[in-house]
């Protein structure tokens, strides 16, 4: 190699290393900050340990903020992503399948609908849903999120693309010559066959709702937000960020770094155990969440 | 069909889950973290009142928290909190109106639903910003006028006689520049100090009401005297940009010398372990500053209101806490001068007693209190949000407020035009 | 659905028996895909037709009668609108050009990577920071622009910044919130450009190898026009949601006391609107702007950047 393959070599191996560390540094603080105290914090080296003790104390300030609020809001979250999921999943996967493998009237104009909608970003809706379920009286009820995060075009997409591709028509009309009805033929060769689309499903529909701050902002106030707007709810206590709140019984910076890594765990660990799916699906689909 | 029976199915649960959630003898309570001392003490004090404690920002630094999540609560039709605390004293503005159909939020409070003999026991024009066409919204937690604090140790170590004018301030402030560098008299690094404590005492016509005009006049002789106090000060560092409760003020604490600022400083800034945490027989605690060819009046930092709900299902708890809360010797004023009379006096009478603020503490208080600058309004909207979004990130980037005052006082009028006032 | 079952079924039987089969399947293919897509339909319209269309009966009401374009009027006249409007513009110009630029720099890096699962662990180091989006990435990066105790504080200090105020001063903000967009949302990007990559032919990459090309220029003239539609996907997606900037500047004007405004993005007015002004016609008026806004680069791009091909 000449010396200019090498530096140009030398050059990329810098700037990926570089970048590795602009994505993974912040992450990496912030699983060590709930170890320190906020003394520490202000002035020790930043990827120093702290102690367990420190994190055993920052875990008792957040766990008996307000009585256990946090695990309220993590309850919350947990149940209107569940429930979200469950009903996802039974209105994507037949209608992504219906769409991909059997010929009804509309089927186009449903198809180019759920496109279009599936490129318009979720918060664009949030007010005008907001107003809709205010004038029907749902806000502050379980379902005013759980209704909308279950509405998923992207999910229906992704079933539509997976169908299309994984299931040949011909192998349904065998079975149908073969005597299956219609609904045997979706439930005995098609659902076999749909692990992998309904755990992406799955996926990006749990993790966009468990991130979603907007919507359940505006439709479940007060001790029925989920985690997200917890969290920002706990940040007013924080007094380095709000200043006037001087008193002695507030949440410490590390104690609202732990409350944030609290928040994103499931999230994290989905992710960790998805990331075969993912790098597969990204691709096959070709669309973020 | 099992589909829609499921989710009828879900929807029963989902149902019968919100209405376990309602606790139907106790009230909900939303405060501040500094707040939550007192709300405790009435929890020792009243077992049978079962209290829900929300802690919030208390709407400082006029963050809107409390307008906001009533308006939320409006929408859904439930949600509302029992008693809240506010920080501002402008909420009565839209607390006391009707929104898209939803009653108002606060309920009046006095017309028999607290005693008249109650509610006269507080110091005369203490609700003055609370009353609205004779009915009392709400119940000031405590008096703030601007008073004069300094450090008696510090400033007769380094031979300096106290000042008792703004001018006096200012050359003290160069007077430390030049010979004791490092030691400092004050901060306005949050949204308050400026307008409420610097402009408001100067008698400086920044944040006026006449029925629905907003009047704001930066350009004014008294405006610019005070800006002018601020450019020298913050150039020669005398005052810091910090926020006087952030972790580098509160750093550098040890020399701090003097500092105008509300009674409430007393007990949130001063006694504060997390404050400046004084020592006993340090601080002075003097008779506010004036202009030597102004009057002698001051300034007022809020001193914050309690709000009962016109939704709740149990207004005798409402009244019991409200009564407890403000008007409890031991509590009242939480930190502050207690706006009902007797406590107030109880307040007094226990800071001499502890000795802790070394001069006459009770008659500075008693002039700042009574010396208020009547001049300054109370619209739907606050000085803080301007000053916050125009002043403090420009004084930060070097500028003065000679260069930002234009903007400011244009800030200021678009705000009042959104929510409806004229502006000339 | 048990009806439809056994409508299903003996329509299926008697088809067989009149051997007028295929017929008679599809009509029952057509019933099914029906019943398959009923319940998402009503999602469809309940959750995103029905709100758009009660948004543009609100926008152009006032207490229920019409009044044509004066909430429209009304909001271009708020002195915050067009700060806003210029707040997401600046904002979306600083994010786009980072994003193209370092996604398609980073993917080629990645790609290029021969050992295997040094490509992966990298790819999902840069996917890992998608797990915070929202609130809780915006916490996290409230640590990192503190100076007092950032990581990075080094870094903030060499840009000028000793305090968070001044790290989120407004003529700084957009970089800022470019930088916490590409933090959470880049990674996805990568791996999406990565599979394009993967799906370009070996061989016309060996071919110009052979040819003599060196990697940048085969970068430059085979592989990013091979990836254009992926790129303008990615721009017109992260377009329509730059548009809606909410949370993070809402969290940041919480955590700087007032610093960075509560009407920083169009998206916090429309909630003003909302939830300070109580004027649900004002804050409609905003949302269906940025509503249209997303729904012309979503129709466009679906009719003609051919996703619509597939179908």
């Amino acid at each position: 190699m000449t010396p200019g393959r090498w530096l140009g070599r030398a050059f990329a191996i810098l700037i990926l290393i570089v970048f590795v560390l602009f994505f993974i540094v912040p992450l990496v603080w912030l699983v060590l900050a709930p170890t320190k105290t906020d003394r520490q914090l202000l002035l020790e080296m930043p990827f120093a340990f702290g102690s367990f003790e420190t994190l055993a104390a920052n875990w008792t300030t957040l766990v008996t903020f307000q009585k256990g609020l946090i695990w309220t809001w993590i309850g919350n979250s947990a149940f209107y992503c569940l429930a979200a999921l469950a009903i996802t999943l039974i209105i994507s996967i037949p209608a992504g399948y219906a769409m991909a493998l059997t010929e009804f009237r509309g089927r186009r104009a449903l198809l180019a609908a759920t496109l279009i909608v599936m490129l318009v970003p979720s918060t664009a809706l949030v007010l005008p849903i907001f107003l809709e379920l205010s004038a029907v009286k749902l806000i502050g009820n379980p379902l005013a999120a759980i209704l909308p995060f279950s509405f998923f075009p992207f999910g229906v997409y992704l079933t539509y693309i997976y169908f299309s591709t994984a299931i040949s028509r011909d192998l349904l009309d065998a079975a149908r010559v073969d005597g299956a009805n219609e609904f045997q033929v979706f439930t005995k060769i098609a659902m076999p066959l749909a692990t992998p689309v309904i755990a992406l499903v799955g996926f990006f529909n749990f993790t966009g709702n468990w991130n979603n701050y907007f919507l359940p902002y505006v439709t479940l106030p007060g001790r029925k937000s989920p985690v997200q707007v917890g969290l920002a709810e706990l940040l007013s206590n924080v007094p380095a960020f709000n200043p006037t709140n001087a008193a002695s019984t507030t949440i410490s910076l590390s104690s609202l770094a732990l409350g944030t890594l609290l928040a994103i765990a499931p999230v994290l660990i989905v992710f960790l155990f998805a990331q075969r799916y993912l790098v597969s699906g990204m691709t096959a689909g070709g669309i973020k969440g | 069909m099992n589909l829609l029976r499921t989710t009828v199915a879900l929807s029963a649960i989902f149902a019968a889950g919100a209405a376990f959630a309602q606790d139907a003898t106790g009230i909900t309570v939303w405060a501040d973290a500094n707040r939550q001392p007192a709300v405790e003490a009435f929890i020792a004090a009243h077992p049978e009142v079962p209290v829900n404690l929300v802690v919030d920002d208390g709407s400082s630094g006029a963050s809107g928290t409390f307008q906001t999540k009533i308006s939320l609560a409006d929408q859904a039709g439930e949600g509302w909190p029992d008693v809240v605390f506010s920080t501002q004293n402008n909420d009565a503005a839209w607390a006391t109106k009707e929104t898209n159909g939803v009653q108002a939020f606060a309920q009046v409070l006095n017309e028999g639903f607290l005693g008249e003999e109650f509610l006269k026991g507080f110091t005369p024009g203490a609700l003055d910003p609370v009353t609205v066409d004779g009915k009392v919204y709400g119940l000031r937690n405590d008096l703030a006028p601007v008073l004069f604090w300094y450090n008696k140790t510090l400033l007769d170590g380094f031979g300096y006689a106290a000042p008792t004018t703004w001018e006096e301030y200012q050359a003290l402030g160069d007077k430390l520049a030049a010979d004791h560098k490092g030691y400092f008299l004050g901060g306005i690094g949050d949204a308050f100090e400026g307008p409420y404590i610097y402009y408001w005492s100067g008698q400086a016509p920044i944040f006026q009401l006449e029925g629905d005009a907003f009047k704001s006049n930066t350009t004014d002789a008294n405006s610019v005297k005070v800006s002018n106090l601020i450019d020298h000060m913050v150039a020669n560092k005398s005052l810091t940009l910090d926020s006087v409760f952030g972790a580098s003020f509160v750093a550098t604490a040890a020399n701090l010398v003097a500092i105008p600022g509300p009674a409430w400083y007393a007990g949130a800034l001063f006694q504060n372990p997390g404050g400046v945490n004084a020592k006993a027989g340090d601080w002075v605690a003097a008779p506010p500053l004036h202009w030597k060819d102004g009057e002698k009046v001051t300034g007022n930092v809020g001193g914050g209101v309690w709000y009962a709900s016109s939704h709740s299902a149990n207004p005798e708890a409402i009244k019991t806490f409200l009564q407890f809360i403000v008007s409890d010797p031991k509590v009242a004023g939480t930190g502050g001068l207690p706006a009902y009379q007797a406590a107030a006096d109880a307040w007094l009478d226990g800071q001499v007693a502890s000795g802790f603020y070394a001069g006459d503490f009770k008659a500075a208080i008693n002039t700042a209190a009574s010396s208020v600058w009547n001049g300054w309004g109370y619209p739907n909207f606050s000085p803080e949000t301007a000053w916050a979004k125009i002043i403090t990130p420009g004084l930060v980037a070097g500028k003065t407020m000679k260069d930002l005052s234009a903007d400011w006082q244009q800030e200021m009028k678009n705000e009042a035009q959104v929510v409806g006032y004229t502006v000339e | 659905m048990t009806t439809l079952d056994q409508s299903t079924a003996r329509s299926t039987t008697s088809g067989r028996k009149a051997k007028g089969q295929r017929h008679s399947i599809e009509r029952a293919q057509g019933r099914m895909g029906t019943a398959f897509v009923s319940l998402y339909t009503l999602f469809l319209l309940a959750f995103g037709v029905l709100p758009a269309l009660y948004a543009i009966y609100l926008a152009f009401t006032k207490k229920g009668a019409f009044v044509g374009i004066d909430n429209f009027l009304k909001v271009f006249k708020d002195y915050r609108f067009w700060p806003a409007v210029e707040h997401v513009g600046i904002f979306l110009v600083v994010w786009l050009i980072m994003l193209v630029i370092l996604v398609v720099l980073l993917s080629l890096l990645v790609h290029s990577i021969g050992i295997r699962w040094l490509s992966t662990g990298t790819r999902f180091l840069f996917y890992i920071p998608g797990a915070l989006a929202g609130a809780s990435s915006v916490m996290l990066w409230l640590f990192v622009l503190d100076p007092t105790v950032s990581p990075v504080g080094f870094l903030l200090r060499a840009f000028g910044s000793t305090s968070l105020v001044d790290a989120v001063q407004v003529d700084r903000l957009p970089f800022v919130l470019a930088v916490i967009a590409f933090w959470t949302g880049a990674g996805g990007w990568i791996v999406v450009m990565y599979g394009a990559l993967n799906n370009i032919p070996k061989d016309v990459i060996e071919a110009a190898r052979v040819d003599g090309a060196r990697p940048i220029r085969i970068a430059w003239s085979i592989q990013i026009p091979l990836m254009r539609k992926w790129i303008a996907y990615m721009v017109i997606m992260s377009f329509a949601g730059g548009t809606q900037l909410f949370v993070e500047p809402r969290v940041l004007s919480q955590a700087s006391r007032g610093v960075v405004g509560q009407d920083y993005s169009l998206n916090q007015l429309a909630f003003l609107y909302a939830f300070k002004q109580s004027d649900f016609n004002g804050s409609a008026a905003i949302s269906l702007m940025l509503l249209a806004v997303a729904l012309g680069l979503s129709v466009y791009f679906v009719f003609k950047g051919g996703l619509f091909e597939r179908v």
